[in-house]
């Protein structure tokens, strides 16, 4: 259970514009999607907001990872945006946030949803990835180095 | 009459005194650094035909049959005494350990070992399966006895690739023996592999079966507090029996099934556990010490040159090059790389296999067990003795952390999993440099100077204090960074402040709803400053935590009147 098998690589960009939280979370819920149907992207967005109304993700240091439960995906994905400026994200810090991972899991998925948050949380807690985050030349690069994340911490 | 007993009683005392001997030489082993099973292998010898014992033993089936039930406690021993999160972050390189690293030390042996006797290329391959596997027990008893630390995963590879590459040695072994003794009736490379797939897949069927039997067993039925370790034990070999019987691999089955029985928590664990070391520890003398009965080593000097070169070279050549082939796709460091290469200690298992030609009587049998024995010697002597300075000087030794001196699990009703964890302050301790702490930090007991205070007359910890803490397990990683680490930790700590902040204001039922679990239903209603207020009432502190359905709720921030200001929320999935 890795990050790894969360992601595609047309599941993460690079320098994404977003005006506001909300149509962040928008963009997110269109990358999850994979554009499968209208109906979906809406479920998707539904249960990130549903997420952020008990509670900021916004973790310190300009990350957050907005997540959610939803019965309308069969399996769990996960998608990442750099943003090009940061946006308000209501973190606890009150830094606004440009590195944002969106996961959402199957209404079922309770266990499976805790350990992927945890990893997360775990991954972008570590200084030196968000710094290599931040200076990744593209998507591409980014797809990388997150997908090869897990092991370099678990080899750390 | 007389005479029968007079027999029984002399055989009696004399087994009995072998093992009060083996027992009381672990004194001396733990003093001079001795690698233990040398010792206990010298107890053997003393006992032997070459020695004072004088005993004439070299009856090659019963000690056989002896090595593998004991072996069979062993494996299913060290499968039960590895957690299953240590498996999974370890499987796949143990893994290929224990199967391609298997065969590569098998083949890069034989090469050796044809060039240095006078073997044909079947023999020298057997001679290579024969020492292909390292020894469970002796590579966990260096290294958990040992006082040496080790980064988690480097540890439980070593840990799981010996308790499972002991399968794939004796099936290559007893693979090789029949291909030589048949020497062509009927013997080919596709029944080989159909038989092996049988007997692994035998093995594992077998094993999950039986380790969820063993594991309902112990959870479900009301026995005599006693009686739950020998049902295990009896379960455990009659697993072993049965799935031979079936034509599996009993030994890979019994440590699975070890494996999935201890699960991530059985009932009557202690108890388990206290049995089940004695027995291994009584398995292991007699495995030891019955085939140092069997070997003759007044033979040794005539084949001791070759013997100690090739085992000078499975230490050295063999093991290293395969371990590096086998890690390549794993990503551990060239210290960790050569460190697991350097760890491979050959023990009983080896020389049990050695054993099989014997049976078989296949021509230089004799000449293969030797060698297979003084190769064994050389690896417990080099490897036994080496390994702490290897570590040190590989710069692997994680300095030790003030951890627990003691855990005991508690069997509570109702799954209130909790543990007494006892731990001794050290100076730069946390909780000595804090004034308050969190409240399930807070000691049951503390032990100062040899007298025992309840702790709500302590005023101030002091280094050197005992301190005895009930906590649920899946804190204790978290205690002993409260207890040891030389900082407390700070904001952006996540174990310590959870993974996220959490509205003071949202309904705690939505919170639970949303990552699952069940609320009480008159708490249902609270918000989670209600929740938490009600739960820690005006004596809340930053830290304390309580369980919220899948996940658990954390106080961030106290302001000066006692109200909660802040709140985290920790997803971290319990164990």
């Amino acid at each position: 259970m890795h990050i790894a098998d969360l992601l595609t690589p047309a599941r993460v960009v690079a320098d994404v514009r977003a005006t506001s939280k909300k149509r962040l979370l928008e963009q997110l819920a269109n990358l999850l999607d994979d554009g499968e149907s209208a109906d979906t992207e809406r479920a998707i967005y539904d249960s990130l907001v549903k997420r952020e109304r008990l509670g900021s993700t916004g973790l310190s240091h300009g990350v957050a990872i907005p997540h959610g439960r939803s019965a309308a995906i069969q399996r769990a994905s996960g998608a990442f945006v750099r943003l090009a400026d940061p946006v308000d994200f209501g973190a606890i810090d009150g830094q606004p946030v440009d590195l944002v991972f969106a996961l959402v899991v199957p209404e079922h998925f309770t266990d499976q949803h805790l350990m992927f948050l945890a990893e997360l949380a775990e991954t972008f807690s570590d200084s030196a990835m968000l710094a290599r985050l931040r200076a990744a030349r593209d998507a591409q690069h980014l797809f990388e180095l997150l997908t090869r994340a897990p092991e370099r911490t678990a080899a750390a | 009459m007389e005479a029968v007993l007079h027999g029984f009683n002399a055989i009696t005392l004399f087994i009995a005194a072998i093992v009060v001997v083996s027992v009381l030489s672990t004194i001396f082993s733990f003093r001079a650094g001795a690698p233990i099973l040398l010792v206990f292998l010298g107890v053997g010898f003393l006992a032997g035909e070459d020695g004072i014992g004088r005993v004439d033993f070299d009856d090659a089936e019963v000690a056989f049959k002896v090595g593998s039930i004991a072996l069979a406690l062993i494996l299913f021993d060290s499968g039960f005494g590895t957690p299953l999160r240590s498996f999974r972050a370890a499987a796949a390189p143990a893994i290929t350990l224990a199967t391609v690293g298997v065969l590569l030390t098998t083949a890069l042996f034989a090469l050796a070992a044809r060039a240095l006797l006078p073997l044909d290329w079947g023999q020298a391959l057997l001679l290579g399966a024969i020492l292909a596997s390292t020894d469970a027990a002796a590579v966990f008893f260096l290294l958990r006895a040992g006082g040496i630390h080790l980064r988690d995963r480097v540890r439980s590879t070593l840990e799981v690739e010996s308790g499972s590459n002991d399968p794939m040695a004796i099936f290559l072994t007893i693979a090789l023996v029949g291909a030589l003794s048949a020497a062509s009736a009927g013997w080919s490379w596709t029944d080989a592999l159909l038989e092996f797939a049988r007997q692994m897949g035998l093995g594992l069927a077998f094993g999950w079966v039986g380790g969820h039997i063993v594991r309902q067993a112990v959870n479900r039925l009301p026995l005599e507090i006693g009686l739950y370790p020998v049902l295990v034990a009896a379960l455990a070999i009659a697993g072993f029996a049965l799935t031979n019987l079936a034509g599996g691999s009993g030994f890979l089955a019994v440590y699975v099934a070890g494996l999935l029985a201890a699960g991530e928590r059985i009932r009557h664990a202690n108890e388990l556990k206290r049995f089940q070391q004695g027995l291994t520890w009584l398995a292991q003398i007699a495995m030891f010490v019955t085939l140092g009965l069997l070997a003759t080593p007044s033979e040794f000097p005539a084949v001791l040159l070759p013997g100690v070169l090739l085992g000078l070279f499975l230490v050295f050549v063999a093991r290293p090059l395969a371990v590096g082939l086998c890690l390549l796709p794993f990503r551990m460091s060239w210290q960790e790389n050569l460190f697991v290469g350097f760890v491979g200690l050959r023990g009983a298992v080896s020389i049990l296999l050695a054993i099989l030609p014997l049976m078989a009587a296949l021509p230089d049998a004799r000449l293969l067990f030797n060698i297979a024995f003084i190769a064994v010697l050389v690896s417990l002597v080099v490897q036994g003795w080496g390994l702490a300075p290897v570590a040190r000087a590989l710069h692997l030794v994680v300095p030790e952390r003030h951890g627990a001196i003691d855990r005991i699990q508690l069997d509570l009703p109702d799954e209130a999993a909790h543990e007494l964890v006892a731990y001794r302050l050290a100076a730069d301790s946390p909780l000595i440099a804090e004034r308050r702490m969190p409240r399930w930090v807070r000691p049951a007991l503390v032990v100062r100077d040899g007298r025992s205070i309840r702790s709500m007359r302590v005023e101030r910890l002091r280094a050197g204090d005992v301190i005895y803490v009930f906590v649920r397990p899946h804190r204790i990683p978290l205690l002993d960074r409260l207890v040891a680490s030389p900082r407390a930790p700070d904001k952006s700590d996540r174990e310590f402040f959870g993974d996220f902040a959490v509205d003071l204001d949202v309904p705690v039922a939505d919170l639970a709803d949303f990552y699952g679990g069940d609320v009480h239903a008159d708490k249902r209603g609270l918000s989670v400053r209600h929740f938490l207020e009600r739960e820690f009432g005006d004596a809340v502190e930053v830290g304390d935590r309580i369980g919220l359905g899948a996940i658990e709720l954390i106080v961030r921030e106290v302001d000066e009147r006692q109200r909660v200001v802040e709140a985290g929320l920790a997803v971290t999935p319990r164990g």
